[in-house]
């Protein structure tokens, strides 16, 4: 009997611990190499971003086919291609022919890893990150939304200028692939039959390390083993030899060059301000309105986030006031009282599925941010759509230009209005999320959101309404979390629909999506 | 044989940044006898107002003094005199003194547990006892493990396997050490999206680190044993996991580890069933992701022969 009991114990013990081996969680997102839907002959007469001729940056002639010059590149090529190690054709098959993914996702994991607020100092005063020293704690950057969305415009556009330069190329030279020219050479991909010179994945290696080696300087090391391990890829695919990719490398430099010019003098530098500056803003808004917003943590934080990234230099939208939305009820009139009540029944009634929407949007501290939610999904729609890479870098820049307009444009009401929080103004309230440092209105989530659901359902307008959904759904997350009532939801998601109008209309200019 | 019993353990109420709440029971040395079954109300408070992120120690003026509270009816029942069952359903609530995130109460994680008795042999003036013990948590509730400090636990399944082994002098006092495994699941967050041990997550579920608990415990019976003090010192040893970044969040990810000490008495009305009381004091002493918490715990038992 004894002996029975043991061994069931037994029995049972090492039947769980077979089973419930944990999974591998995935650190990225699993897609291979595809298929384009189509090739985008003419993208190199699509409208520059930054750049005002698609031969702005000059490139060699290529050597032709059966020249010794090109013969020996070939002969190079297969030969890393038969000599490639098992790491090597792990990062063929993880960069894909569409490797604009994955620098993307890179930059959502950059923004991410650097987003966390200053600790206080123990005098309850508030370090700042200093990009000239930016290993010094707090380090540089602290990729908050703002910063994020920015970020994001300035890689995606320096991609989608260099890649709308090398389709241009492409079909000007009509250079075939390398495993076209020597049937020795297997590509690694589908073979979608792509023009090689210049290599598109060099233009967006270089490119993408550049734009992501100035905005998070500390990463400088790991961008360049990335970017060496992509470039040495494109060979091991068989789908370039070097002169594509020195090609490639010489336009993602210069398409580099000029958005970082542009970064560099966009207001962006400015943006986080003194607390002078912070409280003549604030008081500013209290002789007009009667009202203002205070942070209420503890130490407070006497100056707000980012002040006047409104002053951040535009991309589509004309000016901030083109977008700013009109003045929110005041604290304790009718309008005003209706929302604070209904903040006070979310908080007392939330339901499992609202709570589920306030985390899933939170995107708060420590996470890829709103901006880079939308990136999320645009990776994912690109890969369901089979785009090719010049084709996803359209989608990426029309898309994060909107994003950082919304962005700026929010920034600007909020500073403006400088409207107080609920935590402020309904007394002993207390939330499920963490609130911001910043004004709430308009609702940031609601306006990065707003905008990118616009310009997404342009570009794939089969999920529209899908795109729209989501953005209610962002908009009405910081509801239902208690930090924002609801016309900051409801004017930042407006906000941010007309920031994506003026990048949609621009996009419309090229006729063809 | 007397009815010796005793269900709740001092680590009843390992709480602070993670919880490791239930099923601690099974870490005793007592068995009860077949038919015999003890049923237990026990109320835990811990509180802290410093903790350690990643191993230095932080203080948060927005957090002020966090408090959980446990209320926790337990029962346990002797199958065969060497084979107890051990049944609890804790309910917690949290809350900080400042800032504005709201605390969280409910149900927190049914446990199950078995304990068997291996060995028992007469040595010198004393006896010596094996056991072994069995126990599985899950639970109870949809609450959000992922909301930590608040959250009610952390979430996930968990399967514990120990062994305890004790010396008990015929005058009274014991020596007991034990040495458990404790092996989680993944739990559920409400975002698909995380950052954990510099790497991004594109999923909602976080793989809570398993852990071992090792505990040396010091006792003895005192008014022909009518009384039982305790003094203990346990060690919990996360097997992996991330530390808690720079005046961030904590997460279910998160490697916890502590050191914590305590003292626990038990007084029996009778010396065979009836009423009993339980008193018990911890203080963690050194930790890692976790709260410094201290907190005492009170219970009250009820024993009978009911087959």
């Amino acid at each position: 009997m004894k002996k029975y009991n043991y061994s069931i114990l037994l029995l049972v013990m090492f039947a769980f611990l077979g089973s419930s081996c944990v999974e591998d969680l995935p650190t990225k997102y699993e897609f291979t190499g595809y298929q384009f839907s189509n090739l985008d002959a003419n993208a190199g007469q699509w409208k520059l971003v930054l750049h005002t001729s698609n031969e702005q940056i000059p490139l060699p002639t290529p050597a032709a086919p059966g020249s010794a010059e090109l013969l020996k590149e070939l002969a190079d090529a297969k030969e890393m291609q038969n000599k490639a190690t098992s790491a090597q054709l792990e990062a063929v098959s993880y960069w894909t022919n569409n490797p604009l993914l994955r620098w993307n996702e890179i930059a959502l994991e950059l923004a991410t890893k650097y987003n966390l607020i200053p600790a206080p100092n123990p005098d309850g005063s508030y370090p700042v990150p200093d990009p000239a020293n930016p290993s010094k704690y707090p380090k540089f950057p602290y990729s908050h939304p703002p910063y994020t969305s920015r970020m994001l415009a300035y890689l995606s556009v320096a991609q989608y200028d260099g890649l709308i330069m090398a389709w241009h190329y492409k079909y000007k030279f009509k250079r075939q692939a390398s495993y076209q020219l020597d049937p020795q050479i297997k590509s690694a991909y589908e073979n979608n039959g792509l023009f090689s010179y210049p290599s598109d994945g060099a233009v967006v290696a270089t490119a993408s390390r550049d734009i992501l080696t100035a905005m998070f300087p500390l990463e400088k090391e790991f961008l360049a083993q990335k970017a060496q391990e992509h470039l040495e890829s494109l060979l091991v695919a068989g789908i370039n030899v070097a002169s594509d990719v020195n090609a490639g490398k010489l336009i993602g430099a210069e398409v580099a060059k000029t958005a970082l010019a542009r970064a560099s003098t966009d207001g962006m530098k400015n943006a986080q301000t003194t607390r002078v500056k912070s409280d003549s803003i604030k008081n500013a808004a209290k002789i007009r309105f009667g009202w203002a917003w205070e942070n209420q943590e503890t130490p407070q934080r006497t100056v707000g986030l980012v002040p006047l990234f409104s002053k951040v230099r535009l991309w589509n939208v004309p000016n901030v006031e083109a977008i700013r939305p009109g003045p929110p009820p005041a604290p304790g009139s009718p309008v005003f009282e209706e929302s604070a009540k209904e903040l006070k029944q979310y908080a007392n009634n939330l339901t499992t599925n609202q709570r589920r929407i306030a985390n899933f949007w939170n995107d708060g501290l420590n996470t890829y941010t709103p901006p880079g939610h939308w990136n999320r999904f645009a990776k994912e729609e690109v890969v369901a759509n089979k785009l090719n890479p010049v084709r996803t870098a359209r989608v990426f820049a029309y898309l994060n230009m909107a994003i950082v307009d919304a962005g700026i444009g929010c920034w600007d009401a909020k500073y403006y209005y400088h409207y107080p929080r609920p935590i402020q103004t309904i007394p002993g309230f207390k939330t499920i999320l963490g609130t911001p440092n910043f004004p709430a209105y308009t609702s940031g989530h609601a306006s990065f959101s707003g905008a990118a659901a616009e310009v997404m359902a342009h570009f794939f307008p089969a999920n529209a309404s899908q795109f729209r959904t989501w953005a209610e759904e962002a908009a009405m997350s910081r509801v239902y979390g208690g930090i924002h009532y609801q016309f900051d939801a409801d004017a930042g998601l407006t906000q941010g629909r007309q920031a994506a109008s003026f990048a949609i209309t621009k996009a419309k200019l090229d006729g063809v999506d | 044989m007397k009815n010796y019993f005793r269900f709740l353990s001092l680590l009843c109420a390992s709480l602070g940044l993670l919880s490791i709440a239930n099923a601690q029971t099974p870490l005793d040395g007592l068995m009860m006898p077949k038919g015999e079954i003890c049923i237990a109300l026990q109320y835990d408070q811990v509180s802290w107002d410093r903790y350690w992120e990643g191993s230095t120690t932080r203080v948060n003026q927005n957090i002020g003094t966090f408090t959980k509270q446990m209320g926790m009816p337990m029962i346990v029942g002797g199958i065969t005199d060497k084979l107890n069952v051990i049944l609890s359903l804790p309910y917690v609530k949290t809350e900080a003194s400042a800032g504005q995130l709201t605390g969280v109460q409910g149900i927190q994680d049914f446990g199950l547990s078995l304990k068997a008795l291996l060995l028992e042999k007469s040595i010198g003036k004393g006896k010596l006892t094996g056991f072994s013990n069995l126990s599985f948590s899950m639970p109870a509730s949809n609450y959000l493990s992922d909301y930590m400090p608040f959250s009610l636990g952390f979430g996930a399944n968990e399967l514990g396997i120990r062994a305890i082994g004790k010396y008990e002098l015929d005058k009274g006092p014991y020596l007991r050490a034990s040495y458990s495994y404790l092996h989680r699941g993944v739990t559920e967050a409400e975002r698909d999206f995380y950052y954990a041990g510099q790497n991004a997550y594109y999923t909602a579920k976080m793989d809570v680190p398993n852990a071992f608990l090792g505990q040396v415990t010091l006792g003895s019976w005192m008014f022909k044993k009518k009384l039982r003090v305790e003094a203990s010192l346990t060690a919990i040893k996360s097997t992996s996991g991330d530390d808690i970044r720079v005046y961030s969040m904590p997460q279910p990810t998160n490697k916890v580890d502590f050191d914590r000490v305590e003292g626990f008495a038990q007084y029996y009305f009778k010396t065979n069933g009836g009423f009993g009381l339980i008193a018990s004091y911890q203080k963690a002493i050194s930790g890692r992701n976790m709260g410094q918490f201290s907190g005492y715990g009170l219970g009250i038992t009820y024993q009978f022969k009911a087959f």
